[in-house]
């Protein structure tokens, strides 16, 4: 196949483009040319600036049996290539989010879950719209353009290898350091993620197989508890990392939030839980698999290792030591005078 | 008491290995030539240690091949002792001495040569230890004698240590008893007289616990990373937070030619995991090397007596946290530690333990030894959420 990738060199781009590769396709990038350009060398090349007023110009008169829309969350984005690629691509798949769906205190939402308000187009709120507003305009967008070629991806937390966010990392890098670890409310409590290589991989199969339509795309294949993310971890190590499992109005009387704090868990009834138990039947019946999470562990902290050692030091989410010793010395004071 | 003591006591004395199951004992996780695929070793800290001259008896079963194929990384000298009947093939460059310790003059052939180490494996009969002790008499810098935790007569107290309170030690006339009620028994004499033979200054007692990972024909661990693979709902026993302990072959093996290397003396209970890890942590942990649709439900040990589910037969790897079984999994193992005994990530147990399964014979995997049923376990299932309501 004949691929044109927008973006393709930041977080979920390298594995999609590497993995085309690898499947024999012909791979076109486009993007500014600034995030590490060369790259892929085997990929040809094209410039442009998709905020600059003929940005899209590099692909005018080319034709492409897919593009994969990788970076977008500014609809003008999407309403500029699909004026310069409407009629030239058979199949526009974007990569949009959980978060355009409304209402995120709800659980298990499919496809057909309300989303959110779509952003407006122009005018004075345009720019600031919230994110998953902005996302639902740009899914209509594609849809308005492409129709049956239009294929719409919804990820929730997209993990592994290339991961700045540190949002799953954390975990991993806290329980290799051991000892007693602050582990949010119960076993159960669901946790759902999905290793980039899983998601991109089945991109271009979603592509290969000319599939149209809206999809959910997280893991595991299975409903999840927080408890299996962490026993899962564990077993990727043989040290003394012990797990204290904290109730959740213990954590919100602390001021702990899920999320930032505690990543890849939720309050019940909170804004995330939406993040953590979405329905996947639709993607599990078009060909989305799973690695080992041991697999998605190992090779996230193998990336994570050989990082400069101050970005190792400063991860962008989780609980720093100091607080989560004084949460946990909080919890056991609690249980010492209530018991 | 909340479990029949004699099924348990039945179902404990197989601890300590295949031969405490009367198992043909072979190893398919090594090939003919002793190679085996590598496989990640934690750290020891150690600098490439002296050459001794090792004299194994057995080392063609499930826990030898894995100190053999170490010992010789290691640059140590082996010799196999044994019928030479077991896993001929293994280790073809490796001298074997040859003799049945079943018959009259059965260790002859240990009366020539000096040994810095002797690591002693199958040996649940004292009269193997005495043959062993007399022909090898002052020629023995160290014998390491592999016993059991299922020495122990009361698993009722978490944290025992090697302090616990012993079985009564066999009589004569049960030596060459195969009933597993004669295991435990007979180890306790089979320890009294390794200390008896080479003196309390060259003896090492080492006592494992479950023993798991590629080679294991008991199938005990192997039923979990099976059962785990193969998805869809399974039967948990007890609740996620019901203490469990097993040691991989690896790290078992390759300590007690390290009790060999560093002249480690003494009686030491040996399993793990290093940290106190429970049956949840086991099972997620497992899942974690598959690609399953698995997924557990959690079945209170009450309920599954009353469904006459035997835990550690049916239930691997798992006895009630209560009653006479309250301690079983919570064995003091700290000496150990001490003295070096590591461990694998159990993600690396659980890959390995799956792939050499999944090598096997088709036959032999139909015959899982341990585990519940399919059926059964679809049928406790069943009972449980109509009793549950879900």
């Amino acid at each position: 196949m004949k691929i044109l990738v927008l973006g393709g060199t930041g977080y979920i781009g390298p594995h999609l483009v590497s993995h085309a590769i690898a499947r024999g396709h012909s791979v076109t990038l486009f993007n500014r040319g600034r995030t590490r350009p060369g790259l892929f060398p085997e990929a040809e090349q094209l410039l442009g600036d998709r905020n600059a007023p003929d940005g899209h110009a590099a692909l005018a008169g080319r034709s492409w049996d897919v593009v994969f829309d990788l970076p977008t969350t500014n609809p003008q984005w999407v309403v500029n290539a699909a004026a310069v690629l409407k009629g030239n691509v058979a199949q526009y798949v974007y990569v949009s989010s959980t978060a355009a769906y409304k209402d995120f205190t709800r659980s298990f939402p499919d496809e057909t879950h309300p989303t959110q308000d779509p952003a407006p187009l122009d005018g004075p709120d345009a720019a600031s719209a919230p994110y998953g507003n902005k996302k639902v305009r740009c899914e209509q967008l594609v849809q308005a353009a492409f129709g049956s070629g239009a294929t719409i991806v919804r990820p929730g937390l997209i993990v592994g290898p290339g991961d700045l966010t540190d949002r799953f990392t954390y975990w991993p890098v806290r329980i290799e350091k051991g000892g007693e670890i602050l582990a949010p409310g119960q076993l159960d409590d669901p946790a759902q993620w999905i290793d980039v290589r899983d998601l991109t991989e089945w991109m271009v199969r979603l592509a290969e197989q000319r599939t149209g339509g809206v999809f959910n795309a997280v893991g595991p294949r299975t409903v999840c508890g927080i408890g299996e993310l962490l026993y899962g971890i564990k077993a990727c190590y043989a040290n003394d990392a012990q797990f204290t499992w904290v109730p959740q109005a213990f954590l919100a009387a602390q001021k702990v939030r899920s999320w930032a704090e505690m990543p890849v868990w939720s309050y019940t009834g909170a804004s995330t839980v939406a993040f953590c138990t979405s329905v996947i039947e639709k993607a599990l019946a078009a060909g989305l698999t799973f690695r080992p999470l041991a697999t998605t562990v190992r090779d996230a902290m193998t990336w994570y290792h050989a990082r400069p050692a101050a970005e190792q030091e400063r991860l962008r989410a989780g609980m720093s030591a100091e607080r989560e010793r004084e949460v946990l010395a909080a919890w056991h004071a609690q249980r010492r005078g209530g018991s | 008491m909340s479990l029949d003591r004699r099924a348990f006591l039945k179902t404990s004395a197989v601890l300590g290995g295949a031969a405490g199951l009367g198992l043909p004992v072979m190893a398919r996780a090594f090939t003919a030539d002793g190679v085996r695929p590598p496989a990640s070793r934690p750290e020891t800290g150690a600098a490439q240690p002296k050459p001794l001259r090792i004299l194994i008896l057995g080392g063609t079963g499930f826990i030898g091949p894995y100190q053999v194929q170490y010992a010789l990384d290691r640059k140590h000298q082996v010799t196999l002792f044994n019928r030479g009947q077991t896993n001929k093939a293994l280790f073809p460059n490796v001298p074997r001495l040859i003799g049945d310790r079943n018959t009259a003059g059965g260790h002859d052939a240990l009366k020539r040569g000096t040994w810095d180490v002797v690591i002693d494996n199958p040996t649940r009969n004292p009269a193997w230890v005495r043959g062993a002790g007399e022909a090898l008499k002052g020629r023995v810098g160290q014998y390491v004698f592999v016993s059991t935790i299922s020495v122990f007569s009361d698993y009722s107290k978490p944290g025992m240590d090697e302090q616990g309170p012993l079985h009564t030690p066999g009589a004569p006339a049960v030596w060459a008893s195969n009933d597993g009620a004669n295991y435990g028994p007979n180890k306790v004499q089979c320890e009294i007289d390794a200390t008896a033979q080479f003196g309390e200054d060259k003896v090492t007692i080492v006592r494992p616990g479950l023993i798991v990972g590629p080679g294991d024909l008991s199938d005990r661990f192997s039923y979990w990373p099976v059962r785990i693979d193969k998805g869809g709902e399974i039967l948990a026993p007890g609740t996620p937070s019901d203490p469990v302990q097993y040691v991989d072959v690896h790290d078992l093996s390759e300590w007690i030619v390290r009790c060999g290397e560093n002249h480690t003396l003494g009686t030491f209970n040996a399993t793990g995991p290093k940290a106190p890890t429970n049956i949840a942590e086991m099972l997620y942990g497992i899942k974690a090397v598959t690609t399953s649709d698995a997924r557990f439900t959690f079945v209170p040990a009450e309920f599954l007596r009353e469904q006459q589910v035997r835990a550690w037969s049916e239930m691997p790897v798992w006895q009630p946290a209560m009653g006479p079984t309250l301690g079983f999994m919570q064995v003091n193992c700290q000496k150990a530690y001490a003295a070096g005994l590591t461990f694998r990530p159990l993600a690396d147990t659980a890959k390995a333990t799956l792939d050499w399964y999944k090598s096997r014979p088709a036959a032999e995997q139909e015959k899982a030894r341990a585990g519940i049923a399919p059926e059964k376990e679809q049928a406790v299932l069943a009972a449980w959420h109509a009793k549950a309501g879900r």
